[in-house]
């Protein structure tokens, strides 16, 4: 670093009245009061939250919200995930419990006996859908996710299964809903069922 | 009434000796019961004075809270409840003026010494805490001369007091309202004000010597001087 | 009780109507069995030492009772200054979310950490509290009053006590107000609450002198410490203290809200630095204790601050209107004023606590010490030079004073080359000198 890349600032010359603080002080509580007192302002910019929700007022981003898991299906109705540990081996939280099975189904080797995750322990990163290559598991717009009890809030496969059933149409599936290592070319097929087309 | 007085306080003064810090467990048992009955066979010896008093129980229990405070104040092991004991001798010491009409004192008692000295005491002794008890908190330093000196100053103080006359009784509406704001400032001013101006000059002077300790210096850092 | 129970009274008790009939069936049985037993304690009314009792209660039960109300007060308009609404589920508008706060408050587990010194931990929060009620002895809430059945000329005292020493003894009772607070932040065993208790200490102690001198201005004018003849004078001249002393006013203001540890002074409870300061440890009951004490705190300050400077239960300034006048509804006109201006005052240590930031340490005392010290010594200075030469006799003379002090201040500011707004300055390296 040479010298003449230091710049030097000078403090701003204070007037006396800066000086001794208590005007600005003045300055800043009218601002405050003027907030105080601007009730239109307050209602253009709160959100009256169980009645009034982001989402009644179209201002939620759907398509990139990170709130609740769900599992997809396929055009089948059977689960898409094809049990490949990718997003438990991505979840920086660890709240991913997968435990695989053989595939029933000829066109995959395996699927998933168990599929749970720890909704209380996730972070909401969206790192697992980020990691799945089969687009299987999704994180959806719904947000209020409440329980009593911790053991509810560990969301198994069914349970997965059914939030995708309740967001599918306020957030389909995506199209084209492969990543498929190019096995398909991109077409709007699932990995797990290439000879079937999609109805959207 | 001299010789009863002498056995009390001497009784007092045993009781504080063994009841100090670094003693046998029984040993301290033994002296708080002595300093126990010291402190009510006082109370009792003295109630022939306070009795034409209005208000003599409040005094006397004031004064028992102020007596067990001051020993607390000398015999608790550990520093901050040294202080907080202290504290409450002082609110003690001025119900006992307030209850003597002298409201002023009793304020100025309380803003100095409970409001300003010893919260810098509660404050020095929390920064300077350790974490183990350290020795002199916990065995007193000469409690035979410390006890003994104590004793001679309340006793010679005591005999002398008693060797007085008792009062007559005087009800507080009658009392001289010497210890009104308006009087102890006229007296400050006019009777006293040599000492005033000479006790002012004497803060003044300790303020600067606090000062010149206190001054922070620009360091000389050896390392600092040889680059240059 | 199931949950659509709950969410049925709920809902009624967010209807305005419902919530004023519930309050009607609360206070109308409590009010007619005390019009009706008024015989009975007729008597109680008209005795000197009864009466001031009585009124103590009666404070007392509004002081508890307004701080749960200041509690939602400094919530809503926390929420108005940053354009939010505030707490409005609990009741119509919110209003019974200190129901809802105490009770919570109530039903939480109290803990006490394993690690604390047990006796202090307990006797710190009572002591908070106790300091901060204690004051109200001395306040004149109403002046004199005359019930229609007492003897012609003679009067009983709202004040419940009326000490020699009266603005002395706030002072006493306020300066003991920092072991509540020290004693907290040592108990918890918690290296932050430690660092709180340090800074109440700091704080506290730094800003009594400034009160104090600040207090010697009024002084000297009134002439008495008694609060009840300092209200009265205010209230037969009409010229409250605010007019004679107004830089007085401005330093006692700060140093109430230096003692109060309110923004801009709340360093000792500082969230972002201290978790939550000396109360960090503390929770449920315990914990609303600190709260309660420094919203009575607050009450207690602003209420002395009044009666020095601000006419205490004088309705209005430049008239001697309701001055000399006994009668019982000018008492609780009186009483009614004082509450006012009460609620007014802490209105505006609300607004500013969420107006201004936080100060840092070292600009808290660098106020202190080197500007409010100095212009309360310089204020008091020349108020005593003025007193001396006869200049009391007129009000506007204190007021002479002190925009002549004001411009000399300025004066000052302008010469001055060092920053006065607490930016930091280069320290050079240092040592303690030999000790």
């Amino acid at each position: 670093m040479r010298d003449e890349d230091i710049i030097v600032l000078q403090e701003p010359k204070l007037s006396p009245a800066e000086r001794l603080y208590l005007p600005q002080i003045f300055d800043g509580m009218v601002t405050t009061l003027r907030h105080m007192f601007s009730l239109k302002r307050r209602q253009q910019v709160v959100r009256q939250y169980p009645e009034d929700t982001r989402q009644g007022r179209g201002e939620l981003r759907i398509a990139n919200y990170r709130g609740v898991h769900r599992l997809n299906k396929d055009a089948e109705g059977r689960v898409a995930c094809v049990a490949c540990f990718m997003c438990s081996t991505a979840c920086p939280a660890h709240c991913i419990h997968i435990e695989a099975g053989e595939s029933p189904w000829p066109d995959r080797e395996k699927y998933p006996v168990k599929f749970e995750i720890d909704e209380l322990r996730c972070i909401y990163c969206g790192m697992c859908e980020e990691a799945c290559p089969v687009d299987a598991i999704e994180l959806t717009p719904h947000y209020e996710l409440v329980g009593r009890t911790r053991e509810e809030m560990i969301f198994d496969k069914e349970k997965l299964l059914q939030v995708f059933e309740e967001t599918k149409h306020t957030k389909p599936r995506k199209d084209p809903p492969i990543t498929d290592y190019g096995l398909t070319g991109g077409q709007g097929k699932d990995v797990a069922s290439p000879n079937v087309e999609r109805k959207v | 009434m001299a010789g009863l007085l002498t056995i009390i306080l001497a009784l007092g003064a045993v009781g504080l000796f063994l009841a100090l810090p670094g003693g046998q467990a029984r040993a301290v048992r033994a002296g708080q019961i002595g300093l126990a009955a010291s402190g009510v066979g006082l109370l009792a010896a003295t109630l022939g004075w306070l009795f034409p008093w209005p208000g003599a129980n409040f005094f006397a229990g004031c004064a028992l809270v102020a007596l067990f405070a001051a020993v607390r104040v000398i015999t608790h092991p550990r520093p901050v409840y040294s202080a907080l004991y202290f504290v409450l001798l002082i609110l003690a010491a001025a119900a006992l003026l307030v209850q003597m009409q002298a409201e002023f004192l009793a304020a100025a008692l309380v803003i100095v010494y409970a409001g300003a000295i010893l919260v810098t005491y509660v404050f020095v002794i929390m920064l300077a805490q350790q974490a183990r008890p350290l020795v002199h908190d916990i065995r007193s330093h000469e409690p035979l001369l410390g006890c003994l000196a104590g004793f001679l100053l309340l006793w010679s103080i005591a005999v002398r007091l008693f060797a007085a006359p008792v009062p007559p009784a005087v009800p507080a509406a009658d009392l001289p309202a010497a210890g009104t704001v308006a009087a102890v400032g006229t007296s400050l001013l006019t009777t006293y004000v040599i000492a005033m101006q000479l006790a002012g000059l004497l803060l003044l002077a300790a303020l600067v010597g606090a000062i010149a300790i206190a001054r922070r210096r620009p360091l000389r850092d050896p390392l600092l001087e040889g680059e240059e | 009780m199931t949950n659509q129970t709950i969410q049925r009274v709920e809902g009624a008790l967010r209807n305005p109507l419902v919530l004023v009939g519930v309050g009607a069936v609360l206070t109308v049985p409590a009010a007619l069995v005390l019009v009706l037993a008024f015989p009975l304690y007729r008597g109680l009314l008209s005795d000197p030492f009864w009466f001031p009792l009585l009124v103590m209660a009666a404070v007392l039960f509004l002081i508890l009772n307004a701080t749960a109300v200041c509690i939602l007060a400094e919530r809503k308009i926390a929420g108005f200054t940053q354009d939010r609404y505030g707490p409005n589920r609990v009741g119509f508008w919110g209003l019974l979310q200190p129901v809802a706060d105490g009770l919570k408050f109530l039903l939480k587990e109290d803990i006490i950490p394993r690690r604390v010194d047990k006796p202090l931990f307990l006797l710190a929060p009572c002591l908070a509290l106790i300091v901060s009620l204690v004051g109200f002895a001395v306040i004149p809430w109403a002046g004199e009053v005359h019930w229609p059945w007492m003897e012609a000329g003679t009067t009983v005292s709202t004040q419940v006590a009326r000490l020699d020493i009266g603005i002395l003894y706030v002072i006493a009772v306020g300066s003991l107000g920092v072991y509540g607070l020290v004693l907290a932040g040592y108990a918890s065993n918690n290296k932050y609450s430690f660092y709180g208790g340090l800074r109440a200490t700091a704080q506290m102690i730094s800003y009594e002198l400034p009160l104090g001198l600040a207090l010697l201005c009024v002084l000297l004018t009134t002439g008495t410490l008694r609060l009840e003849e300092i209200v009265n004078q205010q209230a037969h001249s009409g010229v409250w203290y605010v007019f004679v002393h107004p830089l007085a006013f401005l330093l006692i203001v700060i140093c109430l809200f230096a003692e109060t540890n309110r923004a801009p002074f709340d360093l000792p409870e500082a969230e972002q630095e201290l978790v939550g300061g000396y109360h960090t440890e503390y929770s449920a009951m315990k914990f609303a204790l600190f709260f309660l004490a420094e919203y009575a705190h607050m009450i207690t300050g602003s209420a002395v601050a009044i009666a020095l400077f601000l006419g205490g239960w004088a309705p209005l300034p430049f008239t001697s209107w309701l001055a000399d006048n006994t009668a019982w509804w000018a008492m609780l006109l009186k009483f009614g004023v004082y509450l006012l201006k009460v609620a007014l005052f802490i209105g505006v240590m609300m607004w500013v606590r969420w107006t201004i930031p936080r100060f840092r340490f070292d600009q808290l005392m660098r106020l202190a010490w080197r500007s409010l010290v100095p212009l309360g010594l310089l204020l008091m200075a020349a108020v005593a030079v003025l007193t001396l030469f006869g200049g009391q006799r007129v009000w506007w003379a204190g007021l002479g004073v002190n925009v002549l002090v004001l411009l000399g201040v300025l004066w000052w500011a302008a010469r001055s080359k060092q920053p006065m707004t607490g930016r930091q300055e280069d320290l050079p390296p240092v040592e303690f000198g030999a000790m």
